[in-house]
């Protein structure tokens, strides 16, 4: 799902489109962000368009209500048994169907721009980004680290880019994190991409959007975001033959100086990085 | 008829045109008697009745119950969903409630509620006296009410469907929904394939081939044309559906494995077959609501529909664009980005169309007399609920904030105001045509009650949803912050519900005591439809309804003359048909059979007793001896249904007919073959697509063919291409009236199809021995089930043969040879798809 290049695109016409990816028309930034003026504009410009629409229809209706009066109004009416003849109208409905196109094709084309964007991702950032493999199955997430390590908890540091590389073990799964505006499809012998950045600490919800039996409703799993030294900590104590829950306490390899909590470690990290 | 001095029931008046002849007395007359069709009172009647009006009340009847059906289960789960978390439903209950409630709304509700009305409206529109095939009419009402019993069935087998009214692969397989009543399900849904097939070929022959003359495809009613392409869409999605319940029915049955999750591509491949035929079905339930709009917004405003002509081009459009749109139901999936962006661009281009024909309504209302019967709020309603539901549409539209909807409520919000508005249009329909088909009109008041309580309760339902609409599909459980957005949909829900037992008691109450209705009970109504009595005769016209002179007349005067030969006034009809049918121009037409509903019968058995298959064989013990017995006792029925069908003295409307471009020289059988074998060309093209697809996603190169030796294959092919020269040595025998010629061709032709059968058994058998079976892995699954399907056309076409040959021997088709052409036909279309397999499986 991510291209880091996009060079099967023809170069001039993409130089149109950078225009708007550097003025801002385009939405930049986090995918909450780009999904949040998206969604406003679409809101905004729907409910404008629907209001106008139905009431251009109910004025109408109520404008030409019959009123019984049996005066012939010198309009020709249908009649029982008559052929249907053209019905005129034409330049009005093609004048409307253009606007309507307008409307219609300038937006999706604005928001092309953007799923260019979330489709591409920055060569600077997918080098330092955080990999994890999610495999679902009847009925949870486990999450791969590039360790080995397998957790039940999703855990992630704070203002960095994580690209997931989603698949399932069994059936039709889907893989959605609300909070982060992400969501992708958990397919049995595939795998799909997509990524986020976590840009405030918490835990979150992910959640499954595809049925997949009886467990569907309660297929959740915990999304910790950490700060970094808290995350790089809680990583360094963690091997591939583990499975760390949510409140393990970590304890477990032989580094000098873990520390018992890992929500709340100061920023003492002395440099026990793992990649 | 009026005449203009006195208001019609709608409070409109009627135009003073042209008199149309009036016509006398109501409902049936003495002249059924010789018909062979019981009285309206009796139950044999409704058993065997062929006419194309009772068959449309039958579905209409049949569609209303499965509402309630369908809507009890939608209100089991507004009852769970009334506070997140479980409820009076088990997770699995809730998962089967939720599948159910899907299936039989789109599939047993919507589209035979709406061929209630095509069944008893579309003849009268386009002028003809039945559809062309009236007993498989009657038949495809049989195949689809036993169908929703056999859903009804599946229920107490353990539980019925629980994966989604979409199916997802792999949890439809039996590792992961094992009940039996979930293949019943599967079995329930493919007899109602079969059920639309039948249907759409009847229709298709009838609406090309027997229109009254002058009525050009261009001054169809608009409500024919909507059914025109919904039929058109119906024959090839259909197709696609009937592969993949077949593949599907396959691997839950007799142990193939394209689903398995170890199977390459197999989740994928659901996705494509069930949205190729997923899309176009959205639009097939909603075209015809679409015809019922612009119908009433016609009558209701008396203006002429705002271009006309271009709302028929955007209906074409739409029906050919459908059928390219499916892969935004995929956007999540890994497809690459271009396929993305192709598929979002493609739909958005059919959402214009829609908004062509939206404006097109919205304009006719301009200088109108809008009267705002129950029938017209209900059609202007839904055109209010439709817009709705296309702009949120839009908003799916935009693949980056699909990425969010995907699996949410925004989803079920969306389709739901465009579906359930579709429906709106369809209640709409069921009081604009109830006078007609009762001859009695409903109440207005309660109609407009139930306008009321139906519009509030819709919206109540549905438009919190799309503020509540990050709570997963399907799901219970929901942020407790949504909980009063789902209580006020549940309250609405309940009010919906109440509004339909409105509908139900103003219905029942008008049938017994209501006003009587006459012809025309709307002013400035103008289809064919109310220019006869209220309820039509069993002819339905007096005459031979023609457009000759400009507008509507019925030629002739007396039913007798409808059939064919001279007309009382000296005019000639146009006859556009090449050859004549056997001599039945003299002879009454049939309107009564019991063998479809025999039939229907027979294959509720059949499917019931194969639901009980596990891996190829039935289980031991009782329960497998009793599904075994069922399915035999079906096949027995069904068998001796088959032949009494064929054997029965049945006379069909014959032509000429006033129109039939482009299908002038054709006669109403071969077309219909015809139209069938395009239908079987996408059902092969689907398995073919299907092993190409998992063959290309298992690395092609590396993909060992089953068979280890071609020759087998190629001797097949020699044997089926002989087979077919042979058919037509028959056909030119029977033109030179030789009986010896025909029998000696049929024979020949039977047992080279035997020997070919008899050398895929050996073949087989080979196979078997060196351990290969059908279940052993997904090439050999993809290699028995594509060539099986197509042994089983074979088979049947031995079978049919078989028959031909006894009725040869007696000396039949010298005079008629037309049935060996039409044999020939589906002879041929099985050996061709045979020069298509044998390559692809033995060579390639």
């Amino acid at each position: 799902m991510i291209d880091d290049e996009v060079s099967m695109y023809p170069m001039v016409p993409f130089t149109a489109l950078v225009v708007p990816l550097q003025s801002g028309i385009v939405p930049d930034g986090g995918r909450d962000e780009i999904f949040q003026l998206i969604f406003t504009v679409f809101l905004v410009l729907g409910t404008t368009v629907g209001v106008v629409v139905i009431g251009y229809m109910l004025y109408n209706g109520y404008k030409y209500r019959d009123r019984g009066d049996q005066d012939d109004d010198g309009i020709d009416r249908p009649e029982l048994g008559e052929l249907p003849e053209g019905g005129g109208g034409g330049r009005k409905l093609a004048l409307s169907l253009l606007l309507s196109a307008a409307i219609v094709i300038s937006l999706i084309t604005w928001t092309y721009f953007a799923l260019v964007d979330v489709e591409r991702t920055q060569p600077a950032e997918a080098e330092n980004a955080l990999n994890v493999q999610v495999e679902g199955f009847q009925f949870g997430w486990a999450f791969v680290y590039p360790n080995g390590n397998t957790s039940d908890t999703l855990r992630v540091p704070e203002d960095r880019m994580v690209k997931l590389t989603v698949t399932s073990r069994d059936v039709f799964h889907n893989f959605g994190i609300p909070a982060f505006k992400m969501k992708t499809d958990a397919i049995p012998g595939q795998t799909t991409d997509t990524w986020f950045r976590p840009n405030e600490t918490g835990t979150y919800q992910a959640q499954c959007f595809e049925l997949c039996g009886a467990g569907h409703s309660a297929m959740n799993a915990n999304v910790s975001v950490m700060e970094s030294g808290a995350y790089e900590q809680w990583y360094a104590n963690t091997t591939p033959a583990n499975t760390t829950s949510g409140n393990a306490t970590g304890n477990n390899t032989t580094a000098t100086d873990a520390s018992a909590t890992a929500d709340n470690a100061t920023a003492a990290n002395n440099g026990t990085t793992a990649a | 008829m009026t005449d203009g001095s006195e208001p019609t029931p709608d409070g409109g008046y009627a135009g003073t045109g042209d008199e149309l002849p009036a016509a006398t007395g109501e409902g049936d007359h003495a002249t059924t008697e010789s018909h062979g069709l019981p009285p309206y009172g009796s139950v044999k009647r409704w058993l065997v009745t062929t006419n194309h009006k009772d068959v449309g009340i039958l579905y209409t009847v049949t569609a209303l119950f499965f509402l309630v059906f369908g809507g009890v289960l939608a209100l089991l789960m507004r009852v769970q969903l009334f506070t997140p978390g479980s409820g009076i439903l088990s997770p699995m209950g809730y998962n089967q409630t939720v599948s159910t409630h899907g299936l039989i709304m789109v599939f047993w509700f919507l589209s035979p509620f709406a061929f209630g009305f095509a069944n008893y409206v579309v003849p009268l529109q386009i002028g003809a006296k039945d559809l062309a095939f009236p007993r498989l009419n009657s038949l495809s009402y049989w195949l689809y009410l036993f169908s929703g019993l056999l859903l009804g069935v599946s229920f107490f087998q353990g539980g019925t469907f629980a994966g989604g009214w979409t199916m997802y692969a792999p949890l439809n397989i039996p590792t992961y929904t094992p009940s039996i009543g979930a293949s019943t399900a599967i079995l329930a849904l493919l007899l109602f394939v079969v059920s639309v097939t039948v249907s759409s070929v009847n229709f298709l022959t009838t609406m090309h081939r027997m229109r009254a003359e002058g009525l050009t495809f261009r001054r169809l009613p608009l409500f024919t044309w909507t059914i025109l392409l919904t039929v058109w869409m119906m024959l090839f999605a259909f197709a696609a559906l009937l592969a993949a319940l077949v593949i599907l029915s396959a691997d839950r049955l007799v142990g193939t494995t394209y689903f398995a999750s170890t199977s390459p591509g197999g989740s994928i491949l659901w996705t494509h077959l069930f949205w190729f035929f997923g899309h176009p079905e959205v639009y097939i339930v909603f075209f015809p609501a679409l015809g019922v709009m612009a119908e009433t917004f016609q009558t209701f405003t008396g203006q002429r529909i705002v271009g006309r002509k271009w709302f028929i081009a955007a209906m074409v459009l739409v029906a050919l664009q459908s059928f390219v749109v499916w892969m935004h139901h995929m956007f999540l999936t890994s497809i690459n980005l271009q396929i993305k962006t192709l598929f979002m661009a493609t739909t958005i281009g059919i959402s214009l169309p829609f908004d062509l024909m939206v404006f097109s309504l919205i304009y006719t209302t301009i200088k109108g007399r809008v009267r705002f019967a129950t029938p017209f709020l209900f059609t202007f309603g839904s055109l209010i609920l439709f817009i709705v539901g296309g702009i949120t549409g839009v908003f799916l539209g935009a693949v980056v904030l699909d990425y969010q909807f995907r699996g949410t409520y925004w989803v079920v919000a969306h389709f739901h105001y465009v579906m359930v508005g579709g429906v709106t249009a369809l209640i709409g329909g069921l009081y604009y045509w109830f006078p007609k088909m009762t001859g009695k009109m409903y109440d207005e008041f309660l109609g407009k009650v139930h306008f009321v309580l139906y519009f509030v309760g819709f919206n109540l339902l549905y438009f919190p949803m799309f503020v509540a609409w990050e709570t997963p599909r399907r799901v219970f459980e929901y942020p407790a912050r949504l909980t009063a957005w789902h209580q006020l949909a549940t309250v609405g829900g309940f009010i919906l519900g109440a509004s339909f037992l409105v509908m139900f008691y103003n219905l029942t109450k008008s049938l017994v005591d209501g006003e009587a209705a006459d012809g025309n009970p709307w002013a400035y109504s103008t289809t064919a439809e109310w220019a006869v009595p209220s309820p039509p005769p069993l002819e339905n016209f007096p005459g031979v309804p023609s457009y000759r002179s400009g507008s509507l007349d019925f030629l002739g005067g007396s039913p007798e003359v409808a059939d064919g030969g001279e007309v009382t006034d000296g005019g000639t009809l146009t006859t556009h048909d090449a050859g004549t049918q056997a001599a039945h121009a003299d002879e009454p037409e049939s309107h009564a059979s019991i063998w479809p509903f025999a039939i229907g019968v027979g294959a509720f058995f059949v499917f019931l007793g194969l639901s009980g298959l596990q891996e190829g064989s039935f289980a031991p013990g009782i329960a497998g001896g009793v599904y075994l017995t069922l399915a035999l006792v079906g096949v027995a029925i069904s068998a001796v249904s088959f032949v009494a069908l064929g054997r029965e003295h049945f006379h069909a409307p014959t032509g000429p007919f006033g129109e039939s471009w482009p299908f002038e020289a054709i006669e109403n059988t071969k077309l219909g073959v015809w139209i069938f074998l395009a239908s079987d060309i996408v059902l092969f093209g689907a398995f073919i697509g299907t092993y190409v697809f998992i063959r290309i996603s298992a690395g092609w190169t590396g993909w060992e063919l089953v068979p280890g030796d071609p020759i087998p294959g190629l001797m097949n092919t020699y044997l089926l291409l002989t087979s077919s020269f042979t058919v037509i040595l028959g056909l030119v025998a029977a033109e030179k009236k030789s009986r010896w010629g025909v029998v000696a061709s049929m024979t020949t032709t039977i047992l080279l199809g035997i020997g070919f059968l008899v050398n895929k058994g050996l073949e087989r058998n080979h196979l078997f021995h060196e351990g290969i079976a059908l279940s052993s892995n997904v090439r050999t699954s993809t290699f028995f089930l594509t060539t099986g399907l197509h042994a089983a056309h074979v088979i049947i076409g031995l079978l049919i043969a078989v028959y031909m040959l006894v009725r040869a021997w007696r000396g039949a088709y010298l005079e008629n040879e037309r049935p060996l052409e039409y044999f020939g036909l589906y002879w041929h279309f099985v050996d061709i798809v045979w020069l298509f397999l044998f390559p692809l499986f033995y060579i390639l």
